[in-house]
């Protein structure tokens, strides 16, 4: 049965690439003397659609790029579409940009299984899959199977656990945790971080509840949590679910300390959570940052947030400008340009992913002083260092130096 | 109830060519969105004869998809380490078009079994407990990951295959002339939306012809009979119990297929493939096209497919896609409240004047 299946394969490769034929002749599909066109999927609508901010911000950026000559004389059309954090439509559109809209590289696509679903095709059709907008670890670990892969700047959800547990391994010698997680690779990716960081020391996990991501809500796997006795409660969910934890949480009279995953940590988030000031289980929060956050005091007057306010303000109006996931747009989005730039004028897929492995930036403005933005031949992980930060009197207070993530 | 007049099979005719043409007047990306009409129109199809005929409502017909995707995954899977059940029960790594069958029946089974709970419940009642298998099938997926691979899902797209072919071959000359060309029913398939098109229509071609012959006879009256009124349809002699499961197991056999078909052209399934969602546009689908109507639930294929896409070429802002959806179904819903085969029959009234069109 191996031919038939071959045949099909290659069919669908030869209808992916038709637009790929001339790649080793010419240019590449989506690159002409004076533009570049990047595709990406994006839930604009649907249950995760508080991600969409994560395009808008990287698009705002391309424009105040393009408004300054672009890179090396081509201006970057940034074409995002929805896919309603479905992976069917995840496909769909992605074939669409590859297939018909002629995309150079899809770029900065959310959602863990929405990625995987597509990461086999794109692969097989040699379009640049770049900077993935997911944690999964996958994307960073498994670039010898799909070489036109990237991971976005998130630290991988399991260096992010595993930073969690050795904070606690650290401070909280005693500590109990029950850990509420999205029933998914991520939420599992985070959890096994989690394990590996409080490995050897004498912080236990008492009770680990999945949920759904579809599930209404997670009361009921936040009263067993409660019930479990921990003193530690690790939140690995998206922002919806973790709001319903803080809120269940407070409600049952249960104050453990609160770690919360970085997805769900944006300020505008947490100040939901804490329903008006009346809901403290938010008060002292843990949680990691690599970007500056636009409603830190700290950076008020920093030349990087000054010009997000004022991207933001020309080429995204009516957003919300606290909204912590436009900087993550734009940061990646700066990466880009950068890559873009240095992959030089003969711009081709292959020259941007010998830039892509090559990778070591001290100097993106959008991410917190100190990280490094590296990868190599063997290391793929852009990122794998952050700030713990506390959460107090209504803003995110970081403290102690940089973690930086060692597997093992 | 008077006869249809015999345009009929004419029509189909006339449709079947230009289904069958319609790849050579569009893009190839086209064929392929259209390949996704197609999958709808059989799930409508299925979804028509247990709603539109039998008067029973199912929100749950994502489900159904979500039992034929699976098994077709599982059944053409060929990951290493094999899932584990498929390993033992089936030689996996089987070629896709024949899981469609299987995919069909299993869902067919499972929807008649649950036929026969279904019978205890009508209205409302009904349509919450087929939500509730909505809501629960993608967690009962991810509770069995060894053979349905979680949350993560199963990839059907055979990387391996291809990245070696494509560094040894030529992306110019590979096209055609090494591997050869899909030829299906006597026509060359140049491109693998080309392969799917075909592959969908002819089987929704197929199975449209199925349901109608089923609901013209005596099978499809005493249907009716049932949704128009279940007593007088007990004391003519309808066994109720037997046409409510048999509708559900029907149903839920095109449910199967179209999930089957909807895998093999998404090259990937996971629980978030056949989301609840899914299972509300399907509705939305049917009344759209028109309760007990058959070929113009076409258009509510067409509206299930394209108009997302559409609503978010209006406006990208926030939350803006979803107003436009909202507004145009409900502007649909009140210009044709019997949806498009409301539509149909008007004009077809309007031409052919005097004809009594009662149905």
């Amino acid at each position: 049965m191996r031919s038939p299946r071959l045949a099909l394969s290659l069919l669908l490769l030869a209808g992916a690439i038709a637009a790929g034929a001339t790649a080793s002749t010419s240019a590449d599909p989506g690159i002409t003397s004076k533009t570049i066109l990047l595709g990406g999927t994006s839930p604009l609508s649907g249950t995760a659609s508080a991600y969409a901010s994560i395009a808008r911000g990287a698009d705002a950026y391309f424009k105040y790029v393009n408004s300054r000559g672009g890179v090396n004389g081509r201006t970057i059309t940034y074409k995002y579409v929805d896919d309603a954090y479905n992976p069917v439509q995840t496909v769909q559109a992605t074939r669409q940009l590859v297939e018909q809209e002629k995309v150079f590289a899809i770029f900065n696509a959310l959602g863990t299984e929405h990625n995987a679903a597509t990461r086999d095709y794109l692969n097989a059709a040699r379009v640049p899959q770049l900077f993935v907008a997911s944690g999964g670890t996958t994307f960073g670990r498994d670039y010898k199977k799909y070489p036109w892969t990237t991971i976005g700047f998130l630290p991988s959800y399991q260096a992010e656990g595993w930073i969690y547990g050795k904070y606690l391994a650290r401070t909280k010698p005693g500590a109990k945790i029950a850990v509420l997680f999205q029933n998914d690779d991520y939420g599992k990716d985070l959890l096994a971080g989690l394990k590996q960081g409080i490995a050897r020391s004498k912080v236990k996990i008492v009770a680990a509840e999945p949920y759904e991501v579809t599930a209404p809500d997670v009361q009921s796997q936040i009263a067993k949590l409660k019930a479990s006795g921990g003193n530690v409660l690790a939140l690995f969910a998206t922002p919806r679910h973790a709001i319903q934890g803080y809120v269940f949480a407070n409600r049952l009279a249960w104050r453990p300390l609160i770690v919360n995953n970085a997805v769900s940590s944006a300020s505008n988030i947490m100040t939901l959570a804490s329903e008006g000031n009346t809901n403290k289980s938010v008060e002292n929060s843990i949680s990691i940052v690599f970007l500056k956050d636009p409603t830190d005091a700290k950076w008020r007057n920093d030349a990087a947030i000054k010009l997000y306010r004022s991207v933001m303000s020309r080429y995204a109006k009516g957003a919300n400008v606290k909204d912590v996931f436009h900087v993550y747009g734009m940061a990646v989005a700066y990466e880009m340009v950068k890559v873009l730039k240095a992959a030089g004028k003969n711009l081709t897929r292959v020259t941007v992913m010998t830039q892509m492995r090559h990778l070591n930036d001290a100097s993106n403005p959008f991410l917190l002083p100190g990280i490094v933005v590296k990868t190599s031949a063997t290391e793929r992980f852009p990122i794998e260092q952050a700030l713990l930060q506390r959460w107090s009197k209504g803003s995110w207070k970081s403290f102690g130096g940089l973690w930086g993530y060692r597997a093992g | 109830m008077n006869r249809r007049p015999p345009i009929g099979p004419a029509v189909f005719v006339v449709a079947v060519a230009a289904v069958m043409l319609l790849p050579r007047f569009i893009s190839d990306f086209r064929a392929q969105e259209f390949a996704y009409v197609g999958i709808y129109f059989i799930a409508l199809l299925g979804l028509n004869v247990l709603t539109g005929y039998t008067g029973q409502i199912s929100l749950g017909h994502g489900a159904f998809m979500l039992i034929g995707g699976y098994t077709t995954a599982i059944l053409m899977s060929n990951e290493e380490p094999p899932l584990k059940l498929a390993g033992h029960l089936f030689t996996n790594d089987m070629r896709d078009i024949w899981t469609i069958p299987i995919a069909g029946l299993v869902a067919g089974i499972v929807g008649f079994l649950f036929g026969f709970p279904a019978l205890r419940l009508t209205g409302l009642y009904l349509a919450l407990a087929t939500f509730a298998i909505a809501v629960a099938a993608p967690a009962v997926v991810k509770r069995f990951e060894h053979f349905s691979g979680g949350g993560g899902g199963i990839q059907l797209f055979d990387l391996e295959t291809r990245t070696q072919s494509t560094s040894i071959t030529d992306p110019v000359t590979f096209e055609s002339k090494e591997l050869g060309v899909e030829v299906f029913l006597g026509i060359n398939i140049p491109s693998f939306n080309d392969w799917l098109y075909y592959l969908c229509w002819t089987i929704a071609l197929v199975m449209f012809a199925g349901v109608w012959l089923l609901v013209r006879g005596r099978f499809g009256r005493s249907l009716r009979a049932v949704r128009d009124s279940e007593l007088a349809a007990a004391s003519s002699g309808v066994n109720l119990a037997r046409y409510k499961t048999f509708a559900f197991g029907i149903s839920a056999f095109y449910a199967g297929v179209a999930g089957s078909l909807l895998a093999i052209a998404t090259t990937f399934v996971n629980p978030d493939t056949f989301p609840i969602t899914l299972s509300i546009f399907l509705l939305v689908g049917v009344v759209v096209g028109g309760l007990g109507s058959l070929w113009p639930l076409v258009f509510g294929a067409i509206f299930i497919q394209f108009l997302p896409l559409w609503a978010q070429s209006i406006s990208k802002s926030p939350g803006a896609p979803a107003v436009v959806y909202g507004v145009v179904l409900i502007l649909v819903m009140l210009a044709l409240p019997q949806g498009a085969a409301g539509l149909v029959r008007r004009i077809v009234a309007l031409t052919t004047r005097g004809y009594d069109r009662v149905r």
